[in-house]
């Protein structure tokens, strides 16, 4: 039989002792962690113009990644209205380094319409050259987000990546998993033929304007209509700074 | 005397009939997933890939082994009053270093499994084990008996991200085995040989898992009849 | 008030923990031969649920975030303190039980050492967790969850004693045609998915 103070002694001594192996464990590999999960966030970026370029971004080595990100990236935050933000404006937003690569998008999403601050990542590499602008909206259990790469015209789309928090594997995840489905979005324009602000359209049943919509996914109707509402409000914030860099 | 030879045998470290048997009973007439009916929900959740069914039977067999090992090591010095949580401490110690190794070291997986992994902690398999075999023998054997459940656990867990896999997306660790690739739907003349095949979507939707768990159940006891429940 | 009943009813039937996510199926199928039992178990497990969704919160929130009683980053002691608070409440309640009303301790008490390892209740605070609710939510959440599950271990015991009846293969007797009939349970619950509570 164990006395009350044998049983405490013993938790005591091993709760200390998981303590300590834990800790130890995440300290030493925190900075693994915080680099996988930079590296993670950077292959979603890449993923939108994997296409283009010719590469799997998801599997890239880390330091391909960061090469690319280098070397043909420049990242630039802006304001709802269109000003380019520094990188102290962007930390005093709550992002400790002040990068586009920092922004959170799915916090931004909880703040007032005005006062999101917008990623952007202009990609640039000889001919090739793209601006990634990052979404957020709503699937059909949770938050869905993506990185939609547009093409020097400033309209026409050049590659997405979508990506979900907890949507149905083989419904609506497949606006992840699906390559076809991501593919219809290339070539699409966000502006219709009279030149107004359309985003890119998902339609049940079938596309019906070439230029501007695409089709839905059968058994994933909340989460594809959730993809063409996000498209179309997260490209609209970024309206203003879209036209000033279409007018420079 | 002999008693006490006899006994002094077995708790020796060596690897005779009764260890083999720890090691294989559970793969078969002893099955943790099919005749123990333990660890059902993860076996259910990250079965849609065999990628994520290796990630996660490997955990498993981890967790099992160590767990087992070091209850077996203590279960002499553990106050029965607070047992049950000693128990569950150890394993979700062990779970959350494989949790923040599998973040270091896979992270695709971890993301992709995400909550499933603490769900190893309620692994019923994990706890079934502790309780009904570490907590009266030594620690080596508890080691084997371990191993041999978490593997128990792991081929059935493969043999149904197998099936999952291979009829809803028609790969195998995400490399195309039949079936159109994706690219089918926009260019139709971009075939290969086995593009007769068209997936089957219900074979990627959780319930499926149920469906391909039941026939694993049926085809084993139709094979060793004396599983069968006679209730 | 309606944000909170709209959490109740999705996690209720629509995010069914059992027969959407497959949560706590060890003590499902275990349980569910009989309807009486699968009943005691049910409660017990909404009780539960209820219990250590809000404990769990403040633990997450006030403890191991990066705003809590610590200022650093503690989520790596997530499932410990999560699987210890489960472990002690539930003895916890046990005790309060078996004192204070020994008739609900007879017709509960025997399930609920087994709800400690059911994975619902930590699937549940998991989740929780990921879905950042806030604390009348993870109560609403808990309580939900808990209905769904109690109803879904109901049903599954109510076929289950009919189906003695039919004539099922040897082989698929019992544990077998169980499962099965959660598959199709499940794939019956899926056609809930599309509804929008907030419609209620």
């Amino acid at each position: 039989m164990h006395s009350t103070n044998q049983i405490i002694r013993f938790v005591l001594i091993m709760t200390s002792l998981v303590a300590l192996v834990l800790s130890l464990m995440y300290t030493g590999l925190k900075g693994t962690h915080e680099l996988n999960e930079a590296i993670y966030a950077k292959k979603a970026i890449l993923a939108a113009v994997q296409n283009k370029l010719g590469i799997d971004a998801s599997s890239l080595p880390v330091e391909e990644v960061q090469e690319i990100f280098d070397s043909s990236i420049k990242q630039e935050v802006y304001d709802m209205k269109g000003n380019l933000l520094t990188p102290a404006q962007v930390e005093a937003s709550g992002y400790k380094g002040g990068l586009a690569e920092n922004v959170d998008i799915n916090k931004e999403a909880k703040k007032p319409e005005s006062e999101r601050i917008l990623p952007m990542y202009k990609f640039k590499d000889g001919d090739n050259e793209f601006t990634i602008l990052s979404v957020q909206g709503k699937g059909l259990w949770d938050v869905i987000w993506g990185n939609i790469a547009l093409e020097k015209d400033m309209k026409t789309i050049a590659g997405v990546d979508f990506d979900h928090k907890g949507e149905t594997p083989g419904l609506g995840a497949e606006i992840k998993d699906n390559k076809a489905w991501k593919k219809q979005f290339v070539g699409k324009s966000i502006y219709d033929a009279a030149g107004n602000f359309t985003g890119v359209a998902v339609i049940k049943g079938g596309a019906k304007e070439p230029t501007w919509q695409v089709d839905g996914i059968s058994g994933a109707t909340i989460t594809a209509d959730g993809v063409g509402e996000m498209l179309k409000r997260g490209l609209n914030y970024y309206g203003p700074v879209l036209d000033k860099m279409k007018k420079s | 005397m002999a008693q006490a030879q006899v006994a002094a045998k077995q708790s020796s470290i060596g690897f005779g009939k009764a260890e083999r048997k720890l090691l294989t009973d559970p793969l078969d007439s002893n099955n943790p997933v099919t005749v123990q009916v333990l660890g059902i929900c993860s076996a259910l959740a990250v079965t849609t890939g065999m990628k994520n069914a290796l990630v996660m039977a490997i955990a498993v067999v981890f967790v099992t082994m160590f767990s087992n090992m070091i209850t077996s090591a203590l279960r002499n010095s553990i106050p029965k009053a607070v047992r049950m949580i000693v128990q569950l401490i150890i394993i979700a110690t062990l779970v959350t270093i494989v949790e923040l190794t599998l973040k270091a070291v896979a992270f695709d997986s971890y993301k992709q499994l995400s909550v499933f992994i603490g769900l190893i902690i309620t692994n019923c398999i994990v706890m079934g084990r502790l309780e009904a075999f570490a907590m009266a023998n030594g620690p080596y054997k508890s080691m084997l008996d371990g191993i041999g459940n978490g593997v128990g656990y792991g081929i059935i867990l493969l043999m149904v991200a197998f099936v999952r896999e291979l009829f809803g997306k028609g790969e195998l660790f995400g490399a195309k085995i039949i079936g159109n690739t994706p690219e089918y739907l926009l260019d139709t003349t971009t075939t290969w040989g086995l593009g007769w095949y068209a997936n089957n979507n219900l074979m990627v939707l959780f319930p499926s898992a149920m469906f391909v768990i039941g026939a694993i159940i049926w085809a084993h006891r139709a094979w060793n009849p004396s599983l069968v429940d006679v209730s | 008030m309606g944000e909170l009943l709209n959490i109740f009813i999705k996690s209720a039937f629509i995010e069914n923990l059992a027969l959407s996510y497959f949560l706590g199926m060890c003590s499902y199928l275990a349980v569910s031969k009989t309807v009486k039992t699968a009943f005691g178990l049910g409660l017990a497990v909404i009780f539960v649920l209820g219990i250590t969704m809000p404990i769990n919160w403040v633990i997450n929130n006030y403890l191991l975030s990066e705003t809590g009683l610590f200022q650093t980053d503690l989520t790596f002691l997530r499932l410990i303190l999560f699987i210890a608070v489960i472990a002690s409440m539930v003895q916890l309640v046990e005790m309060v039980v078996e004192k204070f009303s020994p008739s609900l301790y007879n017709s509960l008490g025997i399930f609920l050492p087994l709800i400690t390892v059911n994975c619902a209740i930590l699937g549940g605070s998991l989740f929780m967790v990921s879905k950042e609710y806030n604390f009348m939510e993870s109560v609403s959440f808990g309580l939900g969850g808990g209905f769904g599950w109690f109803l879904a271990i109901i049903a599954i015991a109510a076929i289950r004693e009919k189906i003695k009846y039919s004539q099922v293969p040897p082989a698929l007797r019992g544990l077998g045609m169980a499962f099965m009939l959660t598959g199709l349970m499940g794939l019956a619950f899926m056609s809930l998915m599309g509804i929008d509570p907030s419609a209620f």
